[in-house]
């Protein structure tokens, strides 16, 4: 009698459609478009080896590299993002394709077309930070101090 | 009755000037009814006649391999005879009627299945094919049951006249008959849990997947007169015995209304029976109530 019980409320209720052009709002888990940060990227790629749908492309050039990503291709997995250990991807909340929340969403119409690509300047890894220790010897002092003026380099370049 | 009398019970009321606009109105109440069930807005007033129009606007394409005169037939046959089965309604108090006029009844409600199981062999579709061969399976299952129903309420009343049965007392024989019929009209109406022969999503439109166009709305129409006459009977059965023309006709709407409402309620509480669930709930669960009631009634007749 359960379906009674449920079919009489939904009577009392009224319906729930919404009427155009009124649009349902996205969930809170809601994965849109994959948005890109070249200033925290370090352009290891490990975004698109996780990407199954090939959806994320890289291309390695001397000194920099380049980061392109189709949307019409994403499946929205979420796996890139997940595996970006810099945070330099994040999942997009109301920029989607197919989100309803933008008066109108994108029309493409050739293959590719939404695509969005960065050229970004190599930057050397940052040095880890060498854990003090009373048996540093003076040429590992030497290293290290070596490794943090090298890791000022690209601070002041900067991605591009 | 006469022929005038004839014409007029079935072109005008409860014939074809009052039994297609009623159609409509029933199709629109079921479809309703089931959306708001199910927490949808459901179609307008007006759709199933915007739905007539607009099909009757199209052309149907041109079929290879079909006969254009048996696709056309067949729809044609099914709105005729489900509108004669409603101008034989004893709607009114005293409209006349002749004996064995429920027979003829039983055969024009019988029709539109017989059509429809035909069309869809005559269309050369496979789906058409299965949703024929299903609606045949069905149809041999319910058919027992609600034959046996009428029959058993007509006996108790020792004639074959509708205008009789209508104007019968009720009795727990009768009310019995009348449980079975509305237990058989999920099946002959084709909706949940019974509505294998046209299961959507399934096989496609079952017996109606090749027709389009002014043919699809023929049998539209004829789903619509279906409505209003297996309602109808229920309701002329049901409903109290009235001098006034327009109380009885009243009455025999709002009773066709609530069967309409009860049959919607049903569907959309329900899901659909395979199709050896179907045959197997009217060849073991209600056959045996149809049996009982007809042999109380044989011995109720022959009881010293």
């Amino acid at each position: 009698m359960n379906i009674l019980t449920m079919m009489w409320q939904n009577l009392r209720r009224g319906y729930q459609t919404l009427l155009f052009p009124a649009r349902p709002a996205v969930t809170r888990r809601f994965r849109g478009l994959v948005q890109f940060d070249p200033a925290l990227c370090t352009g290891c790629a490990v975004c698109r080896f996780r990407c199954t749908s090939r959806a994320i492309e890289f291309k390695a050039g001397k000194g920099e590299f380049t980061w392109s990503y189709n949307p019409g291709q994403c499946t929205f997995c979420g796996r890139c993002v997940e595996g970006c250990a810099e945070h330099a991807l994040k999942e997009g909340r109301a920029k989607h394709a197919l989100s309803q929340q933008e008066d109108t969403p994108p029309v493409y119409l050739a293959q590719g077309e939404l695509r969005k690509s960065y050229t970004v300047a190599r930057r050397p890894p940052m040095p880890k930070p060498s854990a003090p220790s009373p048996a540093k010897t003076a040429g590992a002092d030497a290293c290290a101090t070596a490794g943090l003026e090298a890791g000022a380099t690209p601070a002041t370049g900067g991605a591009q | 009755m006469n022929l005038l009398t004839a014409l007029a019970r079935f072109l005008i009321f409860p014939g074809l000037l009052f039994a297609v606009p009623a159609a409509w109105f029933f199709l629109w109440v079921e479809r309703k009814a089931v959306a708001l069930m199910q927490q949808r807005v459901g179609p307008p007033f007006m759709q199933p006649f915007f739905d007539f129009v607009k099909l009757l606007g199209k052309t149907t394409p041109p079929r290879t391999g079909i006969s254009g005169f048996l696709m056309r037939a067949w729809p044609l046959l099914a709105v005729s005879s489900a509108a004669g089965a409603v101008g034989l309604l004893p709607v009114l108090p005293s409209s006349g009627g002749f004996e064995g006029d429920l027979i003829l009844l039983l055969a024009l409600l019988e029709l539109p299945s017989i059509c429809m199981i035909a069309a869809g062999f005559s269309s050369r579709s496979l789906f058409g094919e299965i949703g024929s061969a299903r609606e045949a399976a069905l149809g041999v299952s319910y058919n027992i049951v609600f034959l046996l129903a009428i029959v058993s309420i007509a006996a108790s009343q020792h004639s074959f006249r509708l205008e009789a049965l209508a104007s019968m007392h009720p009795s727990f024989l009768t009310v019995l008959g009348i449980v079975a019929i509305l237990v058989c009209l999920p099946a002959k109406l084709h909706i949940n849990p019974f509505s294998l022969p046209n299961a959507e999503q399934e096989i496609y439109a079952g017996p109606m997947t090749e027709y389009a166009g002014p043919e699809l709305a023929m049998w539209e129409l004829a789903h619509g007169l279906e409505w209003v006459a297996g309602t109808g009977l229920v309701a002329t059965l049901v409903a109290p015995q009235v001098s006034a023309a327009w109380l009885a006709a009243f009455i025999f709407v709002v009773l066709a209304c609530v069967t309409v409402l009860l049959l919607s309620g049903l569907a959309a509480a329900t899901a659909r029976l395979a199709i050896d669930s179907s045959v197997r709930f009217y060849w073991q669960a209600t056959l045996i109530f149809a049996i009982l009631a007809i042999s109380s009634v044989i011995l109720v007749r022959f009881r010293p």
